[in-house]
């Protein structure tokens, strides 16, 4: 190594600095550290425990930090570092955390602090923080949890944070808010004042971006006023109500604002002395002046915002005010726009009543005015056969309108002569065939350009039929056009018939019919059949009401037949001769100008074949000079603006091609409302202009269809109809057409009208372009469902979590991004169940599981809201949602890591823990199986598995491979293959290769492996723990077994030891019986303080040494004072607490004395109960060389003695004698039952709920001791036998009478034994024992012998002795067998 | 070790005559007593007043000589003497039951 040499200046590259390698740049930093001058020491000596923290902490991706040890030494990671921490870096590292975060301990120091003391972990969402990191208190928002690390001995010693910062989301949401309530007021009608008024109200209470915000608006006469105010009171020297123009001493900068400039006020200076602080302790430093902008003109004022001093003025928080301010100058603009609407609309109705006083006045003198044109038109025509094609053109259009203008009023008047009985008619007797035929023949060359075939059927009629021509030229006239307009394919037909006394003409068609309920109408005035597919929606409705007119005029009658989709047929009866005529009407004969009152019906029929488009193809060689090319630019770019214009009237369409690429525009045409439509849909023009009446589809339908595809709903329709009056508009409007133009209507406006309608559509878009790219800029996902559940708009953040572009819009679902119901149905369940609740009314939000498009597992955060969309007034859902993957895992993370701890914790063993560790990973990853192959110091690794049982030999070869390369990765460093997960750690007694065997091909993700690195370290920790619990069990159990107890309890006695700490068996109790000289018995029961093994070791040596002096002396008091002397030198024996008796078990006589010990139970066979609390003085050892005192009590015949330590009696919160007087009822309430029985009546109902919490100890003596004896089945044993019964029985303090017969009884039962035992084997053992309980005496004799029935004949003593048994006793079980004879007699003796 | 039993023999005052026991009887010593009422022939008064235990082995003997016996008996003996029947064949006089 070079740097041997200058190792003196550098920092010892020090050993341990291994545990630093898994992060580059961190890692390197902090080897560089002095650790030495840390309390934690240099790296190699540190506990296994930390440096596995340190590990896991450098190889994470998630932005952690922990501290360790007494000062909470500081560390983190690269991602901490970028997030978080700023200029603080390096510096921090090795610090003191509550140093490295001064400015925040208030409020992270008592979290950290419940961490160490209880070793809960803490989880903060969103916690405001004002972190100094980038030279000034800055607001910042964390999500993180503190989690408790721990030592090797499994003391927590330090703590881990995981954190996220979410100020950015915390923030961006805020804002978001404020902007969203701005653009959602709920009304539509308002006045200026109201809503500014709204718009403070939103901006107020966001106090926290805008402290304080005033609005001026400039006036007409220069200078600004406020018009609202948040935050602050109108009138404070910083929001004077006026603003001077051009006044450089003024409060606030008018002039830059004026021209449509931001500008930053540092907020210092007199007028800013006492500002309001908004939301925040300091009041604001700066503050932002923005114009609220006006297209196309002058801002209408200015917004000041005051800034929060504790965010940085970055593009997004100027832009969160540049669109605060937008909304507020969009707020200015409607409500003024709605003011000149509602002054326009007005005007309109005025105009529209004017309009009908004028018609109906002076229609007729159109007349003249119109031969005025018509005249020079056709002279105009003739003289002109050779000029420019232009102006002939030009002459044509104007001819042509001429004509259809005059065709009009000429209806009308015939019209209004009908109805005044004022019709000027000239009936003459003409051929009516030939006459039809003729008018019919003017048709032809329409017809045939149609592509239609025209029979006329007109063979001459026999008799005259008096007509007046104009009027019948009309009438077949009117019938031709109509069916022409009305038929697409086929034949249009005109016969003429004479049927009796009348001529019969037909007109027929193959058209699209009418509907029957429509054909009684037909021949009404002004009724036209909605939305038919014609030629063209030119006409007024009044033609076949003419006709019918007419022919009545002619005495005459008309009908029609028509069917749907097939055709019509018009059928006219006119009768010969002339009775049905007025007399003065009858004329001659005479020639009318036919061929000119043909001529507009004709000429407006070609208008409707295609290929006469002369207006439009034309075009384009009419260019009319440009208004303002500029006008005519879209979006500001150099590409002319596209206009579409859809109309039926080819004249109009031309017109209108002709003004609008003068202005510039590019121009498209359409001939009706479907054509339009599909042409948008192509490609969406800038603009649509379209007439309201049209073929097909109308106007106010396309405008409808247009609106209702997001694709077309923003492409601005301008609507031009010839139906004025304010309803008309309004319908217009409704339809959600952007403006609407009544015919006629001057060049200059409907320019202006594209104009000012394209520039909003800019303004609209430019808005909407601020939304996508605000809704955009959010942190969170961001998208609206329609009402099915299909996803209809997504913002860029959606794209990034889910991997889902806006392309693919709709998402219809069951959505890709679901889980696979198949491999995760509880996934798909949860999704599902989101899901129905998103369908559902109202707001919610959930938390899911999903899928990226790649394939990996999301977890995200739902939130969504019921919303109306304003355009379409459909219900929507809109929704965010965030990525909460990482809190998902961290909380996965925390409660694996903390069921695992707790699992480990109570493991007893290595064996339990590693079990118990696997089933909690299998768990955790629904795994097939968990794998654990311990490689040791044996032949073969020893294998764990949970899941299906296998052995090392029963598992697949690859298995066996994949665990054995295992061996070869580094410890803590997860491997993955495509069906499970491994990796290897360190095991107590070798290495241990770990496989999560998942076997669905289920992805395990980083996180995953996060986690199992978490996991496997915290295990090999508990491996470890769980290792030294064993080895302690091992000693313990050991040493238990040489210090617990006597291996042999004399008679009458039963004990119980029940230790605290659960993997051990002993404890610092202790009970102890001695047998001492005179068949006396020593007792004692003791309590050292503490538990687990060292209070063990000294209760080892308190009761060795008790022992040992009650067999040199029998004074319990004397041996207490020895004890006081030993324990003295004893460490930890202070304070033990002893009470010791030496017992008489003839007498029941009792001596005792007590070192602080609880006192003695004596339940008496009468049914009270005593304590034994004589004798009491203080614990041993602590006041060495005093005089102990000693007291005496006879314990009385069929009595309980209970000795025990504190353990079994003591409980939080309740007195001690409480505890006893339980105690005492316990052994009183069993005081029949047998001793040992009733030691476990004791234990069990006094441990309190959830187990004794301290070492108990136990003792039980019934007086007198049941008797036991063996003798040889021999006669002569019999009397001393009977003798030592009858002591016994005398100690049972039973009256003579019943000791008699219990003598009598188990005389009996004796004498038979023997008598088998001489039998069948001489010198075998008979056995015979006694026990009395309070008012049970029992007995019971055994032998190896064969049971002799009674035969009273055969051996007449003998059954008079089975008699004698029965009599005596009340109760006598002879149980024969082939191994002897057991005979069980009871007797109540209370 | 036999179980021990003091058997005298006598007369009483009215010349009947009397074998005084004193002690226990059980199996391991009824021939004694057996013995001791053989060789008594004639009506006999047993006193079992200083008898402090008497099974069913004794009893077995007594029966034997039921039709030439009458007993003296403390009342610790009683229940044994009913029971067994023997009260019914012989007659039993109550002696002092100061054992």
């Amino acid at each position: 190594m070079t740097r041997c040499d200058d190792a003196e200046q550098v920092p010892p590259e020090a050993s341990g600095a291994g545990v630093f390698v898994a992060d580059d740049e961190v890692g390197r930093d902090l080897a560089s550290v002095d650790w030495r001058a840390t309390p934690l020491g240099p790296p190699e000596e540190w506990p296994q425990s930390l440096q596995t923290a340190v590990s896991i902490l450098l190889s994470s991706r998630f932005s952690m930090w922990m501290a360790w040890g007494p000062e909470l030494t500081f560390f983190c990671n690269a991602a901490y570092r970028r997030d978080t921490l700023g200029r603080k870096y390096p510096w921090a590292l090795g610090r003191p955390a509550g140093e490295v975060w001064a400015e925040i301990w208030d409020d992270i120091g008592p979290r950290i602090d419940t961490v160490l003391a209880t070793g809960q972990a803490t989880w903060d969402e969103a916690l405001l923080l004002f972190l100094e990191r980038a030279g000034y208190p800055e607001e910042s928002y964390h999500t993180f949890s503190y989690s408790p690390l721990r030592d090797d001995s499994g003391t927590v010693v330090g703590m881990l944070c995981v954190v996220s910062e979410e100020t950015e989301r915390v923030i961006g949401e805020r804002r978001m808010a404020t902007l969203r309530d701005l653009g959602s007021d709920p009304s539509v009608v308002r006045t200026e004042q109201e809503m500014l008024g709204f718009a403070c109200r939103q901006l107020g209470r966001n106090l926290r971006d805008l402290p304080f915000t005033l609005t001026y608006l400039f006036q007409d006469g220069g200078g600004a006023r406020l018009a609202g105010v948040t935050g602050i009171a109108a009138g404070h020297p910083a929001a004077p109500l006026t603003t001077a123009a051009g006044d450089p001493g003024t409060v606030w900068p008018a002039a830059a604002p004026a021209r449509g400039e931001s500008v930053i006020v540092p907020l210092d200076g007199a007028p800013f002395a006492d500002l309001p602080a908004g939301a925040w302790p300091e009041p604001p430093t700066q503050a932002l002046v923005v114009p609220l902008l006006q297209q196309g003109s002058a801002p209408y004022g200015f917004l000041v915002a005051a800034l929060n001093r504790y965010r940085p003025l970055d593009e997004a928080y100027r832009g969160f005010v540049e669109l605060a301010a937008g909304h507020v100058a969009a707020g200015i603009a409607s409500a003024r726009s709605y003011q000149a609407q509602q002054r326009r609309a007005e005007e309109l109705a005025e105009l529209d009543r004017a309009k009908t006083v004028f018609f109906s006045n002076i229609s007729h003198e159109f007349r003249t005015p119109l031969t005025l044109i018509m005249g020079p038109v056709e002279e105009l025509r003739a003289r002109l056969q050779g000029a420019d094609p232009q102006v002939r053109e030009e002459l044509e259009v104007i001819r042509r309108n001429g004509l259809r203008l005059g065709k009009l009023v000429n209806t009308l008047l015939d019209f209004s002569r009908i109805e005044a009985g004022r019709m000027q008619a000239g009936y003459e007797p003409v051929d009516l065939a030939t006459v039809t035929a003729e008018l019919a023949s003017l048709f032809r060359s329409a017809i045939d350009k149609a592509g239609l075939e025209f029979q006329v059927d007109c063979p001459p009629l026999d008799e005259p039929v008096y007509i007046d021509r104009g009027m019948w030229e009309k009438v077949v006239l009117n019938l031709l056009s109509n069916a022409l307009k009305f038929t697409f394919e086929g034949a249009i037909g005109v016969t003429v018939r004479g049927e009796g006394d009348h001529a019969v003409v037909t007109v027929t068609d193959t058209g699209i019919g009418v509907p029957a309920d429509e054909v009684p109408r037909l021949f009404e005035r002004f009724h036209r059949i909605e939305n038919a597919r014609s030629r063209s929606n030119e006409g007024s409705g009044i033609g076949l009401a003419l006709v019918q007119e007419l022919v009545g005029l002619h005495g005459g009658t008309i009908s029609a037949d028509s069917a749907e989709g097939e055709g019509t047929r018009f059928t006219i009866r006119l009768p010969y001769g002339t009775a049905h005529l007025p007399a003065e009407a009858i004329t001659t004969a005479g020639t009318g100008a036919g061929a000119t009152a043909a001529d507009p019906y004709v000429e407006e029929a070609l208008r409707w074949l295609p290929a006469d488009e002369g207006g439009e193809p034309a075009g384009d060689g009419m260019e009319l000079p440009s208004h303002d090319g500029s006008a005519a630019r879209s979006g500001g770019s150099a590409v002319p603006a596209r206009v579409l214009v859809a109309d039926d009237n080819a004249d109009m369409r031309g017109y209108l091609v002709r003004l609008l690429k003068g202005a510039g525009y590019l121009v498209s045409t359409a001939g009706d409302g479907m054509e339009a439509l599909d042409a948008v849909r192509a490609d969406a023009p800038d603009l649509v202009i379209s007439d309201v009446m049209m073929p097909r589809i109308d106007g106010l339908s396309l405008v409808a269809a247009l609106r209702s595809d997001p694709r077309t709903a923003a492409v601005p329709v301008v609507l031009l109809s010839a139906r004025a009056g304010q309803e008309a508009s309004i319908e217009g409007l409704q339809a959600g057409a952007d403006d609407y133009l009544v015919k006629p209507f001057a060049a200059a406006e409907l320019l202006a009208r594209v104009r000012a309608n394209m520039d909003m559509a800019r303004l609209r878009q430019h808005q909407a372009r601020w939304r996508s790219a605000l809704v955009d800029s959010l942190q969170e996902a961001f998208f609206v469902c329609d009402e099915q559940g299909a996803v209809i708009e997504i913002n860029s953040a959606f794209t990034d979590i889910l991997g889902y572009g806006p392309e693919n819009l709709p998402y219809t679902p069951i959505h890709p991004w679901w889980p696979d119901p198949a491999a995760d149905p509880a996934a798909y369940q949860q999704v599902a169940d989101a899901f129905s609740g998103l369908l559902g009314p109202g707001r919610g939000s959930y938390t899911i599981p999903v899928v990226h498009r790649d394939g990996h597992r999301l977890w995200i955060s739902v939130t969504f809201n019921e919303a109306q969309d304003p355009d379409t007034g459909r219900h929507v859902v809109v929704g965010t949602f965030r990525d909460v993957t990482a809190e998902h895992y961290a909380i996965q993370r925390e409660s694996a890591l903390a069921s695992l701890s707790t699992g480990l914790s109570q493991a007893g063993s290595l064996s339990d823990a590693l079990t118990g560790a696997l089933r909690e990973l299998r768990g955790l990853w629904r795994a097939t199986s968990v794998l654990a192959a311990v490689f040791g110091q044996g032949e073969e690794p020893a294998l764990t598995v949970e899941g299906e049982p296998v052995d090392w030999h029963g598992l697949p070869g690859d298995r066996r491979q994949t665990l054995t390369d295992l061996l070869r990765r580094p410890l803590l460093t997860p491997v993955t293959e495509r069906d499970g997960a491994g990796i290897l750690l360190e095991h107590p007694e070798g290495q241990l290769a770990l496989w999560i065997d998942l076997g669905d091909h289920r992805p395990f993700t980083g996180e995953d492996q996060v986690l199992l690195s978490l996991l496997a370290g915290r295990l090999a920790q508990g491996l470890v723990r769980a290792h030294q619990i064993d080895q302690q069990r091992e000693t313990a159990i050991a040493l238990q077994r040489a210090i617990l107890g006597p291996s042999r309890l004399p008679d009458g006695f039963a004990v119980r030891y029940e230790p605290a700490t659960r993997p051990l068996e002993v404890g610092g109790d202790w009970y102890d019986t001695v047998a001492l000289p005179g068949g006396r018995i020593g007792i004692v029961v003791g309590d050292c303080v503490g538990r687990g093994v060292q209070a063990a070791a000294v209760m080892g040596q308190l009761r060795s040494a008790c022992r040992a002096l009650l067999l040199q002396d029998d004074s319990p008091a004397r041996v207490l004072m020895a004890l006081d002397q030993f324990a003295a030198g004893v460490p930890g024996a202070r304070c033990t607490t002893v009470f010791c008796a030496v017992l008489d078990p003839e007498t029941g006589r009792l001596s005792y004395s007590s070192a602080g010990h609880p006192p003695g139970i004596l339940a008496h066979p009468d049914g009270s109960t005593g304590l034994l609390d004589g004798g009491r003085s203080v614990p041993l050892a602590v006041r060495p060389g005093a005089t102990r005192p000693e007291s005496e009590t006879v314990i009385p015949a069929r009595a309980t003695l209970m000795l025990y330590t504190d353990g079994l009696v003591e409980r939080r919160r309740r007195p001690l004698y409480s505890g006893i007087d339980q105690a005492s009822q316990a052994v009183q309430d069993g005081r029949n039952v047998a001793v040992d029985d009733l030691a476990t009546q004791v234990m069990i109902r006094l441990a309190p709920a959830d187990g004794y919490d301290d070492d108990v100890a136990l003792l039980l003596y019934r007086h007198p001791a049941p008797l036991e004896m063996t003798f040889p089945a021999e006669s002569s044993q019999l009397a001393p036998v009977r003798k030592a019964l009858r002591s016994w029985l005398g100690q049972c303090d039973l009256p003579t009478q019943i000791v008699q017969n219990v003598l009598v009884a188990a005389g009996e039962a004796c004498a038979n034994a023997i008598e088998h035992g001489h039998r069948h084997a001489p010198g075998d053992i008979v056995r015979l024992r006694a026990e009395a309980s309070v008012d049970n005496l029992r007995l019971t004799v055994a032998d190896t012998g064969r049971w002799k029935s009674p035969e009273p004949e055969a051996n007449s003593h003998r059954g008079r002795g089975v008699a004698l048994m029965r009599a005596m006793m009340q109760q006598v079980t002879i149980t024969p067998g082939p191994y002897g004879t057991t005979v069980d007699m009871q007797m109540r003796i209370a | 070790m036999t179980t021990p039993l003091t058997l005298t023999p006598g007369v009483r005052p009215d010349g009947v005559a009397l074998l005084t026991a004193a002690g226990e009887i059980d199996m391991s010593n009824t021939d004694a007593l057996a013995a001791a009422l053989d060789s008594t022939p004639g009506p006999v008064v047993i006193d079992l007043t200083s008898v402090e235990y008497l099974d069913s082995a004794g009893l077995s003997v007594l029966f034997a000589h039921a039709d030439h016996i009458t007993l003296i008996a403390s009342p610790l003996l009683t229940p044994v003497l009913t029971i067994s029947g023997l009260a019914d064949l012989v007659t039993v006089a109550e002696g002092d039951s100061g054992v």
